[in-house]
Parts: structure tokens; sequence; C-alpha cells
């Protein structure tokens, strides 16, 4: 009785065995012709328009409240009122004007020209922390969202200005609005100012405010620890509580603030800005935050003097797995426990590489370097990266003439400048068109030459590329007219999740695209199912069999 | 001359800080305020009540893993009542106490809001609608909603209970913990083991007396 059984379960076992051989493959060979090509359409619904703003009056120059902006004719250009406001401080524009912006009435304060020289002197700025595409509990969504290209939304801390209000758009939209955004804003304070800077931590985990090239004494006036590291100089700064750090800058450059709390997560996840000491001038109102980055509208008057324009450019990554924890739980111990031991940024790898808070397409939409010929323009350079950035421009090559705020004896002219993680350098890009500094008009390519970083999770073109592109070749809705591949692609919501072709919007670009899935062979299949169909009535078989011996 | 500026300036600017149910200054700010206007079904004030509402990083201690909270999760109030809210800011960050579904007509987007800019209080009213309904309130700060600032008002008992509320209802989206295997657990274990070998045999018996 037990041999028969033994042979059954033989002869099941070998069945299975063959059907699973035989079973097809993922991949299946084609015959003597390749199957045919899959056209992809990309669907308007999924397809964003190039440029989206409501608000195109924005661009131009304008004065509002006494305050002179630099037009700005880029597609989505900075809230004039937002930097008015800012410019003048939150409590002396008029409720019109801070109405039109999402700060609250103490973002920035300032007060008492002590050297008399038309400028305030006491400057109070005050900012919270502000997650950006975290989880929550009502759903399978993130709040307040923010995408940084079209379909990608990954985990980001911000510092962001005090605010007002809600944190989205509205009751409907949960986009976060529009000045709750990467990357956390350069701040811009004058030479000899005292500078009272709150942290209101409106976050979730503790954070502190590291000063990194600032002037900062150690501690403050009261002994409290002023130099932001929860070690050495003070405690981290809870859920609800607020400090103030205290400085008086006597060197004017381009600095960083970060957070010093785990900082390979925490300034890692976003939680880094600009921090630029402008010289001491007469009539010096400074343009204290610079939302997203980029242009700066309203400059200092040592910067109008020596240059035609400045920009602020940010350079910054993510990595998935350093920010999984915040969509993944709401429960702030799961949230410490996934970042600070199941993280191990020794084993991790950046996904996402940003400029100005974005990466390529939405990097042409508001981080443009517009520029006209015969100009010098000043570029402040962060590198935010956990690795060392190559900065490659097309067209030109730029002279670096400072480096993490202190002037270089010799500037130095390159096409690739490399700055080490936290570095800054203050770059003149020249536009005089002379086949060194500039070889003339055109919309150039400016990107991290680590080429991982012109990617976005590996799909390129994405990632931190963005564009020095002169006049003529803006269109007029702020858009670079482009004279190569078709961008519609890269506006639509599958592309960088990877689920569309890289290539495949022309006839003659078919041959690039997908090829259709071919079926099983049909070999295979029989093959397969027969000895399956064995194995089963075999079972059935030595179930009977075994019912009889009962 | 500069100096009579300065003392102008707060005078000029008050006219501004407040209009159309808004008021805002450095502490505070209120939005759609309203003590007077009727929602549309309410033929009068049918009553005043007046709740004291906490917000901070303390209430929120009696919840594990929860970070900021309000005192109080939900109430009850009764049809065009006029609700006054005393909203005490115990935490050195802003809170709201911001009220969501409103009637449009009276209440532009739906909302009441009170917000408090660090630790301090301002109080404001606001008539609730005659219908049976539960408003949602919350705080919109990014992620204090999602980390347990949020609560609920009941008008006529309201029609549902809100998920998420600390300490009252589950989540839609709940956390996932570490599963541990206690003695309880596998007391349980061995039972339902057993009770497994029962049915098989039990079903075994009643075949058989089945088949005899």
């Amino acid at each position: 009785m037990n041999v028969i059984r033994f042979f059954y379960l033989l002869g099941i076992a070998i069945s299975l065995t063959l059907a699973w051989i035989f079973f097809p493959g993922p991949r299946t060979e084609a015959g003597a012709r390749a199957p045919s090509t899959v056209k992809w359409v990309p669907s308007l619904d999924d397809t964003e328009e190039f440029c989206q703003f409501d608000h195109p009056e924005w661009r131009k120059a304008q004065t509002i409240e006494g305050v002179e902006i630099e037009e700005d004719p880029q597609c989505k250009p900075d809230n004039p009122y937002l930097v008015a406001s800012v410019v003048k401080g939150t409590d002396r524009v008029t409720m019109p004007t801070l109405m039109k912006t999402r700060l609250a009435m103490d973002a920035v304060v300032k007060k008492d020209d002590r050297d008399g020289d038309g400028d305030p002197d006491v400057i109070h700025i005050k900012l919270e922390v502000a997650e950006l595409n975290g989880s929550t509990p009502d759903g399978d969504f993130f709040i307040p969202g923010y995408r940084i290209a079209p379909g990608l939304t990954p985990g980001i801390w911000v510092f962001a200005p005090k605010m007002r209000g809600m944190a989205t758009v509205d009751a409907v939209n949960l986009d976060a609005n529009r000045m709750l955004r990467a990357p956390s804003p350069p701040i811009r304070v004058e030479q000899g100012d005292t500078v009272y800077l709150t942290l209101e931590n409106s976050h979730y985990l503790p954070h502190t405010i590291h000063l990194h090239g600032v002037d900062h004494p150690y501690t403050r006036a009261d002994g409290q620890g002023n130099d932001g590291v929860p070690v050495t100089s003070e405690k981290m700064l809870m859920p609800g509580q607020k400090r103030t750090y205290e400085i008086k800058p006597r060197q004017p450059g381009t600095m960083l603030y970060h957070c010093h709390v785990q900082t390979d997560k925490h300034m890692l996840m976003g939680l880094q800005g600009m921090f630029i000491v402008e010289e001491n001038r007469p009539n010096n109102w400074l343009q204290t935050f610079n939302i997203g980055a980029g242009k700066v509208r309203h400059r200092s008057q040592a910067n109008r003097k020596q240059f035609d324009q400045e920009y602020d450019l940010h350079y910054q990554s993510l990595d998935k797995e350093r920010y999984q924890p915040i969509q993944a739980y709401n429960d702030p111990r799961l949230v410490a426990k996934g970042m600070n031991r199941d993280y191990n940024i020794t084993d991790s790898n950046e996904n996402f590489f940003l400029l100005n808070g974005e990466a390529f397409p939405y990097t042409l939409r508001d981080s443009l370097v517009v520029v006209e010929p015969e100009q010098r323009i000043r570029l402040r350079v962060a590198n935010g990266h956990p690795h060392t950035l190559g900065l490659h421009f097309h067209g030109h090559k730029t002279t670096a003439i400072s480096a993490d705020g202190v002037p270089l004896d010799a500037p130095v002219t390159r096409d690739v400048h490399g700055l080490a993680p936290a570095q800054r350098l203050d770059l003149v890009l020249d536009t005089h068109d002379d086949g060194l500094h500039s070889f003339g008009e055109g919309a150039w390519l400016m990107h991290d030459h680590a080429e991982k970083s012109v990617t976005s999770d590996g799909l390129g073109p994405g990632g931190n590329i963005g564009l020095v592109v002169y006049r003529k070749y803006l269109d007029q809705n702020g858009f670079p007219k482009l004279q190569g591949m078709d961008p519609v692609p890269f506006f639509n919501r599958w592309f960088y999740q990877k689920q569309v072709p890289v290539w495949a919007r022309s006839e003659e670009w078919a041959i690039f695209a997908d090829a259709a899935p071919l079926p099983p062979n049909t070999i295979r299949v029989i093959i397969s199912g027969v000895f399956l169909g064995l194995a089963l009535g075999l079972l059935v078989a030595l179930w009977r069999h075994w019912r009889k011996g009962q | 001359m500069k100096r009579l500026q300065t003392c102008l300036w707060p005078i000029l600017l008050l006219p501004m800080l407040a209009f159309g149910g808004h008021r805002m200054d450095m502490d505070s700010m209120v939005m759609n305020e309203n003590p007077m206007t009727l929602p549309e079904g309410c033929q009068k004030i049918a009553g005043d009540q007046k709740i004291t509402v906490h917000a901070g990083r303390k209430h929120a201690k009696k919840f594990p893993g929860v970070v900021f909270a309000y005192d109080q999760q939900s109430w009850d109030v009764d049809p065009c009542t006029r609700l006054t809210v005393h909203f005490v800011n115990d935490d050195d960050i802003r809170h709201q106490f911001m009220v969501h579904g409103l009637p449009e007509k009276t209440y532009p987007e739906g909302m009441f809001t009170i917000e408090v800019s660090g630790p301090g209080e301002e109080t404001a009213s606001f008539i609730l609608p005659p219908y049976k309904k539960t408003y949602l309130v919350h705080c919109d700060i990014a992620q204090h909603t999602e980390h347990g600032m949020k609560a609920q008002i009941k008008v006529a008992g309201g029609d549902k209970d809100l998920a998420s509320l600390p300490g009252l209802t589950k989540p839609v989206r709940p956390d996932r913990y570490p599963t541990v295997w206690n003695t309880q657990s596998v007391i349980f274990l061995v039972l339902a083991l057993a009770g497994g070998l029962v049915l098989v045999w039990g079903g075994r018996w009643l075949f058989k007396a089945m088949s005899d």
C-alpha cells in the first residue's frame, strides 16, 4: 500500500517539475518577425501645460509700497507683494499687500536705524518647520502635497518663513501653498545688523539651527547656546517650542543655515538654506527672504553697483530610503526609529536631485537664469548634496570670486566648478560674447556634471538640469524656446514613474518606443499544461486511494 | 517728522486690521467671525454657548504617538447656537481652531478660523447652521492635523464621528506596529490548534456516524 502511495507522490513531483520547466518565462522569443511597436500618445488629463501660472502680471518690473522690484520674465516669478513685504518688514507694509502673501505679521520685523544710514539695523526673523508630502492617518495621500516634477512627490522638510492661515492652497486643493516649498529660503541680512533669528518648531520632531559660516557667538547674551549643535551647544528644540539665535555678523558672504539634529537625516531632508550677509551700505533695504531661491528681485546696494542681476542657486538631493518613514508612518516613534536606526546613510544612494527645490522640467518654470548679452551676473551657489557638485555651464566659463564667503585672492575662470558638500561659491556669469566667458546667445544648459544628478531616480533628463537663457530665447510666457526633443512627455505624470518610453513622440523615433509584448510559446503552454493536468490527476487518484484504504 | 511718522503709522494701519469678519494683529487672526448673521434655515439665534479650547503639546501627552492636540476632541452644540470660542494656545508656536463645512453663503470657503500666533488667547463667535451635521475642527499648520490636532463639533448630535480623533475614533489608515508574541498569544494559538484537531476528529466521527 505504502509503495503505491510513494509512486503516486513521485509521479506528482515529476509532473510538477516538468510543468515548471516548460512553463513560459517572462520573456518570449519572436519568430521571423519582431512584434509591432506600441504607440504612446500622452493623455491630456495626465499632462501638464509647460507654464501653468495665474499671475503673469507678477513678471514685470514694478514698485510696491516704494519697494522697487526687478522684472523676472520667466514663467513663475516670485510674488512681488511678498518681496515688498520682506523688504519693508511684514509689520510695516499695508494690510492689502500683506494679505496677498501668506506671511505672518511678525515674520520679518525691521527697526532701529542705529547708524543713521537710512536702513533698519535690528532685524527679527521668524522661521517655522514644515513637512511636505508627509503621510496622513486620514487616507492614502500625502499632505501638504508638493511635486518636484510631474508625478514625483518625495518627502521633504523645509524651514519656512512664519506664515498665517492654511498650509494648503485651500480647503479643497491639498497641495502646499505657494510659499511652502523647497528649498528652505535664502535669508539676507546686512553686515553689522543685529539679527534675532527665531525658530518656532512647528514640526513633530526636534530641530535646531546652525549658522554655518556666519559670524556668530557660541552663546547668546544670556549664556544660552547659539551654535545649534545638540551635543555641545544646546538642547534640541522640541515640538511646540521656540528659540532665538542672536547674531551680529561682521563679515559679508554667502553662508548656510541648517538643522544640526541628526544632520545625515535632517539637513539632507531639506532643513538647509542659504544665509547671505550683504555688505553694509547706506539705504540698504534687503530682501530678507528669497522664496524658492533663484532671481533676487530686490538687490542690495553693493550688488546693484557691481552687477546687472543676482541669482541664488541651491543644489540638494533626496534619498528614497531616508524619507520613506515619513510617508509610511504617522506615529513619530515609528518615524524616529525608521530614520534614526533602520536607515543607514552609509548604505544608501541619493535618488532625486534638485535645483532650487525642484527637478527638471519644473526648473524651466522658475529656476532659469535669464540674461541679456553684455551683462555681469552674480550667482550665489550652495552645494547641499552629500556629494561633490561639479557645476558645469554650457556656452560659458564663469569666474569664481568668493568661496565660503571669503573673497578669492585669484579668481578662477572655469566651465566646471567643484563644490564640496556644504560649500558655497560666488560666481560671475559674464555674457560678453568673447569666446571665453560666453560663446554667444542661446538656451544653454547648466547642471551638476555628476551624471546621476541629471536624472530623477535614474531617469533622464531630470534632476538639477537648469538653463542660462538669453532673452531672445524666451517666449512670451517666460518658457524657453527649445529646439530639441518634444518636451510634452516630460510634463506627463507617468514619464518619471518610468511607465512610458523616454523616446516615442514621433514616427521617426518609434524604433525606440516599447515593443508590443508577445503571447507565450504555444508548445510550451501545451506541454506545461499537460504535466500540470497529470499532477492534478495523480493527486486526485492518491486521495481516492487513501480514502479506499480507510 | 520721523517721530511723528512712527506715531501715526499704527493709527493709519488700524482701520485696515479689521474688515469683513476678519481681524489680525501680531498675536492672532480671526477669519469669518459672525456673531450676528443667521445661516440659512435659522429663524433666530437659538442660544449662546461658550467653550474654552486649549491647544498644545501638553494636551497630546495622554495619547501615545500623538504630538499636538486640543484638550477636548468633540463638542455637542444645538442648532442655530451662537458659539463663542475662547481659544488658548499653550505652545510657543502657532495653532489654529479652524472649522470646515459651514454654509459658504455665510462663511466664505465654508470656514471659521481663530489662529493664535504663539502663547496667548483669542475669542471669536460664529453661528452654527440648523442641520444635523458633524463639522471638522483642526489646525491646518503642516502636519498638525495628522499628528493629533483634530476634533469635531456635532450639531444636533451630528451625522457621524470623524476618523482619527485622538482617543475617540480609529484612523482611516492606521499605523502598523511590530508584532511581539506574548504568553497570551501563545496560549490562544495552542487552544486554536487544539480546536482545529477537535474539528477534524469531530467531522470524521460525524461522517462515519452518517455513513453507518
